[in-house]
């Protein structure tokens, strides 16, 4: 059976790479001993896959991951138990049965952050520069891909984007932003925006919460 | 300490694997910091993922924790962007669990597993604003040390104010006995010094003296008070099947060296090879039962959820029962996808039949370690292996479908020719026939051969022996590397300036001392790290001291000599390394212990110190 879990990783967690959690996510489930399924092949690993990587130093209060298992479980327990043993800044907050056919990697098309920065520049408009920002005609930004540097339009990706607060010289802001192979992240998002303002951010503090994924 | 996490979360934005500081790992440990007595700072002066696979620190971290009245933390030696940020920004060296500034802490340990971390130990102590030199501290935190580097004290005598010789956690208990007693007392750092030089294994330099001839060899060590032991007996468990093992580990979110359980078999090694330390210093041979071992794994697979398990001592394939514990654990635990992992492999059939167990669950590797590169040579060594050996482990190898073999040697070790040197190329052709002997051609073949430079280190009968010159190794090195051309043999070689300042610093005095405090003034830190290694440095370092290094490393010594560290009793007596040695320089073996004694001493260390032989 299939198992869809939506999950939390917050505090110092956001300081974990993918990769580690998926390796903190597969010894968890080993010590519930929740009997999973295993890979074939010459280094067995178990049937998990999980939603696009969140950027490192960023948190998420909803994020998923499926997990094939051997026997029948209530999704229920298999979120208690893993509770019980899921180091601090991880947790599952909802887990459910889905299809043994419904591939997690088909089902994402949206992300919703939060986003806090501390401003250098608090002089500036930042309701109207986003505004301009967002009607010009394409918004090319450099991504770092497999095959090197690629430029892609934000544009086609941002849906929402908008300011929920100011304040302590700290701003608040809102994106929505479309996921698909090669989809930029908020961070793309970011640096093109304080390009275009004329450097108003400090970029190195910032605190990026993927708040949920949004499955269709 | 708040102050800490909140300058952390800024800067740990900026460095790479910012996890090595965040700590909340499973299987670490939360107290309370006003309920305890005693805080202990286990310190490790080399990077997290290096430190975090120690079985010492997995031992004595949860061996100190299920004391009530003690708080054992980590700290490791940050890397170098965290180390300048940390400077930028204020920021004192911190434990992981607690972020407590670790001059706070009562006791700061460090455990010595090479030489070439001791300047990252005066780094963290600078870190932490501590000073540097024991004689410019007063009162805590106290500083300790120990492991198989602690044997010579003496580079170190000017910095650490106790080194713990042997087994640590047969001494621990008792030194934290002590320093809980001292604390309530008030006692002074002087009169705690005095009392802990009472306890079997523990050193106090700073109550002995080096005394120099004028050939710079030492003319004695003297104690400075009556009252202080001649020489240092370090401490053995004697049942290390009862011995404390801990049944959880600390599982780190990144990558570590060995990122999987570590199960300690058996401790010391029979089998007498004459270059290596760890086989004469962790005598005698003592084995865990297959029932406890079976037991401990059980609870170290629940409590980690790790998906490997390592046999680990110095020769796994020697353990009594190594056979049935494999084949037990490999049946239990291969529905879970749970492997198991051998360290260290012997050259015989049988160790690849092990292999071929093991290889049913996860794929190893297959690293195999002859040492030297002709019968002569091994035989000088007293390594008992032969080409017959190699032929048949690999053949049976290669027809279980390995296609790459890794070769470990050793270059410049005593008596070693070029003919020895071409020795190792031959082995690996000769390997490399047998593949093609195996699968009709060499396709798919990977042969990696590796060489270390020997090193001569204390408590071997190599001890005496001169280390080759740079030049020399580097002629040999130049030689393989053109002996080992084509596309199957792929050679590494280690770094002969390091290996030159290892055998310095490893046989080096308390004068060594002196210039390893200069190098890290003048900016030496992490030297087994290529990128960070300033050789330069270090030669300046010696010169201003006055000595020259190529003493310590270089000189052949007389049996007579008195050596820096013949003020540590480490069992093997003296008579039986000189004995070894002369064996070696005739080409003669000596067997392993395991079939009958060879008298090394360490049965006389203490009573109820029991090894292989005498059980039997």
């Amino acid at each position: 059976m299939k198992l869809r879990s939506k999950f939390e990783k917050d505090g110092d967690l956001k300081f974990i790479s993918h990769l580690d959690l998926m390796r903190a996510i597969e010894r968890a489930m080993r010590r519930a001993q929740i009997k999973f399924s295993l890979s074939k092949g010459f280094n067995p690993h178990p049937l998990l896959s999980f939603g696009p990587a969140l950027m490192m130093g960023a948190t998420t209060h909803g994020d998923y991951f499926d997990v094939v298992l051997e026997d029948e479980i209530d999704p229920e327990k298999f979120k208690d138990d893993m509770n019980r043993t899921l180091p601090n800044g991880l947790k599952i907050i909802d887990c459910y049965r889905v299809d043994d056919k419904d591939l997690l990697s088909d089902r994402v098309v949206e992300g919703e952050y939060t986003i806090i920065i501390d401003l250098l520049d608090y002089g500036k408009d930042m309701g109207d520069i986003i505004e301009r920002f967002l009607n010009k005609d394409e918004i090319l930004a450099e991504k770092d891909t497999k095959s090197g540097k690629k430029m892609i339009d934000l544009k086609k990706y941002i849906e929402e984007f908008k300011i929920l607060s100011v304040h302590d010289g700290k701003i608040n802001l809102y994106l929505r932003l479309k996921i698909s192979e090669g989809s930029p992240g908020p961070i793309h998002v970011l640096k093109a925006l304080d390009d275009f303002a004329g450097h108003v951010f400090d970029l190195e503090k910032i605190l990026i919460d993927r708040k949920k994924l949004i499955l269709n | 300490m708040l102050d800490i996490k909140d300058k952390l979360d800024k800067i740990l934005m900026k460095v790479s694997k910012p996890a090595r500081y965040i700590g909340g790992e499973i299987n670490s440990v939360i107290k309370d910091v006003n309920s305890v007595d005693i805080r202990f700072a286990f310190a490790f002066p080399d990077v997290y993922e290096v430190g975090m696979s120690h079985l010492g620190l997995k031992i004595l971290y949860h061996l100190m924790n299920d004391r009530d009245d003690t708080y054992c933390e980590r700290v490791f030696a940050p890397w170098v962007d965290m180390e300048n940020l940390m400077r930028e920004n204020d920021i004192p060296l911190f434990s992981l669990e607690t972020k407590t500034p670790l001059n706070m802490f009562d006791i700061i340990g460090f455990t010595l597993q090479y030489e070439l971390s001791y300047t990252n130990i005066l780094n963290m102590l600078d870190l932490s604003k501590i000073p540097v030199r024991s004689k410019d501290r007063h009162g805590y935190p106290l500083i300790i040390a120990g492991g198989p580097c602690a044997y010579n004290p003496a580079p170190l005598s000017d910095v650490v104010d106790l080194f713990v010789i042997g087994d640590g956690e047969e001494i621990i208990n008792e030194l934290l006995d002590l320093v809980k007693a001292c604390k309530k007392d008030g006692a002074p750092k002087e009169v705690l010094l005095r009392r802990a030089s009472k306890i079997q294994g523990v050193y106090v330099p700073s109550f002995y003296r080096e005394v120099y001839n004028c050939d710079n060899t030492i003319r004695t060590i003297e104690p400075l008070n009556e009252d202080v032991p001649a020489k240092v007996k370090k401490r053995v468990v004697k049942d290390l099947d009862k011995t404390y093992h801990p049944d959880r580990q600390i599982v780190p979110f990144i990558n570590t060296v060995h990122d999987r359980i570590i199960l300690e078999v058996f401790r010391g090694c029979t089998r007498g090879c004459r270059f290596c330390q760890a086989g004469m210093i962790y005598r005698p041979v003592r084995e865990r039962s297959k029932k406890t071992l079976l037991k401990l794994a059980d609870k170290l697979i629940k409590s980690t959820g790790y998906e490997e398990i390592s046999l680990t001592s110095l020769s796994t394939c020697d353990y009594s029962e190594i056979e049935s514990l494999i084949y037990d654990l490999i049946e239990k635990y291969k529905d879970r996808g749970i492997g198991v992992a051998l360290p260290s492999t012997r050259i015989d059939a049988f160790s690849v039949n092990l292999l071929n167990e093991i290889q049913k669950v996860r794929k190893t590797g297959l690293t195999l370690a002859p040492e030297a590169g002709t019968q002569r040579l091994r035989d000088v060594i007293n390594k008992g292996v032969t080409e017959r050996d190699l032929i048949n482990s690999t053949r049976e190898a290669f027809k279980a479908g390995w296609r790459s073999v890794k070769l470990y040697f050793m270059l410049g070790l005593p008596k070693e020719t070029m003919e020895d040197v071409k020795g190792i190329s031959d082995l690996a052709h000769l390997v490399a026939d047998v593949y093609k002997d195996v699968n009709g051609n060499t396709k798919g073949l990977k042969i990696t051969v590796s060489t270390s430079t020997f090193v001569p280190k204390p408590f071997t009968p190599f001890q005496w022996c001169p280390q080759d010159d740079m030049d020399t190794i580097i002629k040999k090195q130049n030689y393989l590397k053109e002996l080992l051309k084509g596309k199957i043999f792929h050679y590494n070689w280690h770094e002969p300036k390091m290996s030159f300042l290892e055998a310095v610093i490893s046989k080096g005095d308390r004068r060594v001392g002196q210039a390893l405090i200069k190098a890290w003034e003048s900016g030496c830190k992490f030297d087994g790290w290529d990128e960070f290694f300033k050789f330069d440095n270090w030669l300046k370092a010696f010169e201003s001291v006055g000595i020259d290094p190529r003493f310590y490393a270089y000189k052949e010594r007389d049996f007579k000599e008195i050596f820096p560290w013949d003020v540590i009793d480490a069992g093997v007596k003296k008579d039986y390394l000189v004995r070894e040695y002369k064996k070696a320089l005739e080409g003669r073996l000596t067997n392993d212990c395991r079939l009958y004694c060879t008298g090394c001493g360490i049965k006389d260390l203490d009573e109820g110190v029991v090894c292989f032989e005498t059980e039997k």
